[in-house]
């Protein structure tokens, strides 16, 4: 591990107390923010602080241990495009009102946006999955060679809220009826607006699979503290070889793809499949070893005091955020398959 | 230089070598060997390797070849596992237990006889496990009685890989029923030509004849083949049973991942090539395979900054050897019937596209070199720090 990114764990842990789950959304954005996270995927001369793409992935990696309420991994993600954006007029002033704290969401999961051009833009469509847009000033929208900024207030914008299983996320459908673009609001067009959407595709994953891997750990100290404590027949739970054996095989699974997590996200030759597979591979553990965490717990893991539930509901909606685990497991495949072909 | 231009020269080097000096061709010369003759490959092999300075690079700088640096191992062992070289499984236990065994823990005089020999050839094997001492190895029976200069010793030991070819065994017996069982053990080393030394090969469930068993009876040994203290042969075999942590296994992991070309072959021969399902399947293997490989690596960065843990090792065998028989599982699953016809197999290799024979070899890792249940065991009390059940329970 490099010594900033062992900082940023630190750091992380101290801001969002690990006892302190699903922190309120109104008080951990502003000190996301205040942190500095909204800087972490710019280089040094947008204004950020240079560090790699695993620097970002350790702070989401913290934020899924807590189950953070915060919508940073849109946020980071129209950072990073705001970034590239090169056709974007008052390029550095988006840039600063971003990491200063407006939040500017996108869609998790493709969307079906028809673009007419005629002299204009205009969007139809709906966007699925989108993040804290109650929050949000604008959405990001790419489809179909262009990037643009659209905001929500718009008139022909209607945003509705989904209620989720999973009570840590706010999840919207953003519809755009014949929503006209500024042009004053592009980010990118054509090959350019197809790089910005590859690059975000890839880094949806890497913080994805990062989140997922610190709820994945955090729901197995949690699990594994509890079978020391609790005792039936006069000992710890703990103790029940049956049982340390499956917390024993869990944590190999977390290991390992851990380790996997932290060597992609510093692999700069990682093409998008490689981390679409990584963050198949870490939701599935999750989903392991959150679905294993209520069942270790018994009936306690039932009830909605207890915080089972909210690691499983997370894990499950991970799995199909960013893509479904069939999905990546199938380009993976094929992706493997045509590299042994040649 | 600095260290990165080191490793790569040194890369370069190993590259070239190998594609002078590799065996061409071996998988399918071994599948037509006897096993004598696959024995008699290893030797060859390794004879090669010692000519080129890599076959015991984990060794101190005085000895031709060793003196490596971890880093420098890794290196090597990654262009091994890259021009795909056959796996010693012949002189693995000499070079890596009985070499640290005498390195450590022996006596000069010991050092000097017997290292010079394993380079020229001298084969060592294991006395460890007992049909009544297999997780529990410390539960030993084998006898060993000192009368005079010697002992002598009757038992019977089992799972000693390649026995029926060595010339040499480390060998932990019982020489004291009294106390704590671990406490009673001594370290000895056979001649596997004395008289009373009997050997019988074990034949595999997929035809190999990796392991023995030994009858040992009324076997005469020095007293200066003694490792250590009488009775403190217990932790000598801790020295033995440590000597190769992650080399191997990364090795092997990385073996694995460049074998998933074997699996593209059987997807493309069974015209399986647009089925959603099994490119499903082959993706997923194909994550848990790269996984493995950043665990195997990781692991070893540990040893090389200094912050192994005692359970790192633990981890790393039970991925690969999980992933390992997925690997062949998946294989034999979509080879289909072909797979269920007898095939000539490969000695001592885990992937080698003979699917039912690799399925049947990968128990070699969940169950030898400490189960996979007794690494759960270590995971889960060392690493996770569950309670221990107490000791002494009487059944």
């Amino acid at each position: 591990m490099t010594i900033e990114r062992a900082e940023l764990h630190d750091a992380a842990q101290k801001a969002f107390p690990a006892d302190q789950l699903k922190p309120s959304r109104e008080e951990s954005w502003p000190l996301i923010a205040e942190m500095g996270w909204l800087l972490l995927p710019l280089s040094e001369d947008a204004g950020g602080l240079g560090l790699g793409r695993d620097a970002a992935a350790a702070i989401h990696f913290e934020l899924g241990r807590v189950l953070s309420t915060a919508p940073l991994i849109p946020a980071l993600l129209a950072i990073e495009a705001l970034g590239a954006a090169e056709e974007l007029p008052d390029q550095a002033a988006w840039i600063e009102r971003a990491t200063g704290g407006e939040l500017i969401t996108l869609n998790l999961l493709p969307g079906e946006v028809d673009v007419k051009t005629s002299g204009s833009i205009w969007l139809s469509g709906t966007l699925p999955c989108v993040p804290d847009a109650d929050l949000a000033s604008h959405v990001l929208v790419i489809a179909k060679g262009i990037a643009a900024l659209v905001p929500l207030d718009s008139e022909h914008v209607s945003v509705s809220e989904r209620r989720l299983w999973d009570e840590s996320r706010r999840l919207c459908d953003v519809t755009l009826n014949g929503h006209h673009v500024d042009p004053h609001l592009v980010l990118a067009r054509g090959d350019a607006a197809h790089d910005i959407a590859n690059r975000l595709h890839g880094e949806l994953q890497l913080a994805l699979a990062a989140d997922c891997l610190g709820g994945a750990s955090a729901a197995l100290d949690m699990t594994v503290e509890y079978l020391k404590t609790r005792k039936q027949f006069d000992r710890p739970l703990a103790m029940f070889q049956a049982l340390k054996h499956r917390c024993a095989d869990l944590k190999t699974q977390v290991v390992a793809a851990e380790a996997l997590l932290w060597k992609r996200a510093t692999d700069e030759d990682a093409t998008v499949t490689d981390l679409g597979a990584l963050k198949a591979l870490a939701s599935d553990v999750y989903r392991m070893v959150a679905e294993e965490a209520i069942q270790l717990h018994g009936g306690i893991g039932l009830t909605e005091e207890h915080n089972c539930h909210l690691f499983m509901k997370r894990a499950m909606l991970n799995l199909q955020l960013g893509g479904s685990l069939d999905l990546w497991r199938e380009r993976a495949g094929r992706q493997a398959l045509a590299a042994y072909a040649e | 230089m600095s260290d990165d231009t080191h490793l790569e020269e040194l890369r370069g080097q190993v590259r070239d070598w190998l594609k002078a000096h590799a065996p061409h061709g071996w998988r399918e010369a071994y599948k037509s060997m006897s096993h004598a003759e696959f024995a008699d490959a290893q030797r060859a092999w390794f004879r090669t390797l010692v000519e080129g300075g890599y076959a015991v690079p984990h060794w101190p700088a005085e000895w031709p070849g060793g003196g490596r640096s971890l880093a420098e191992q890794k290196v090597i062992y990654e262009e091994m596992a890259r021009a795909d070289t056959p796996r010693l499984l012949l002189s693995f236990v000499s070079t890596y237990h009985a070499a640290s065994t005498f390195l450590e823990c022996g006596t000069e005089e010991q050092k000097a006889r017997y290292l010079p020999a394993i380079l020229k050839g001298e084969t060592w094997c294991q006395g460890f496990s007992e049909p009544n001492a297999g997780s529990d190895l410390a539960a030993l029976k084998t006898r060993a009685e000192r009368k005079g200069d010697v002992y002598v010793v009757n038992g019977q030991k089992v799972w000693s890989t390649m026995a029926q070819y060595a010339d040499k065994c480390l060998l932990l017996a019982r020489t004291n029923s009294e106390g704590p069982k671990q406490a009673g053990i001594t370290f000895l080393l056979m001649d596997m030509k004395a008289k009373g030394v009997s050997v019988r090969p074990i034949n595999q469930i997929q035809g190999d004849q990796e392991f023995c068993e030994m009858f040992l009876d009324d076997v005469e040994i020095p007293v200066s083949d003694r490792v250590g203290e009488e009775n403190k042969g217990w932790s000598v075999a801790q020295a033995t049973l440590s000597s190769e942590r992650g080399l191997t296994l990364m090795e092997l992991t990385y073996k694995m991942r460049g074998a998933l070309s074997r699996v593209a072959e059987v997807i493309r021969r069974n015209g399986l090539e647009e089925d959603r399902g099994v490119l499903r399947d082959f993706g997923h293997l194909v994550a848990r395979a790269d996984s493995a490989c950043a665990i195997a690596d990781r692991f070893l960065q540990n040893r090389i900054d200094g912050s192994e843990g005692p359970y790192d090792a633990s981890i790393v065998k039970n991925t690969y050897s999980r992933v390992l028989r997925e690997y062949s599982l998946l294989g034999t699953r979509l080879g289909g019937i072909d797979e269920q016809y007898r095939a000539p197999i490969v000695y001592g290799d885990l992937t080698t596209g003979n699917w039912m024979a690799d399925f049947m070899n990968s128990y070699a890792w969940t169950i030898a070199g400490g189960s996979e249940e007794v690494q759960r065991n270590i995971i889960s009390e060392r690493m996770l720090e569950m309670q221990r059940e107490p000791k002494g329970w009487v059944l």
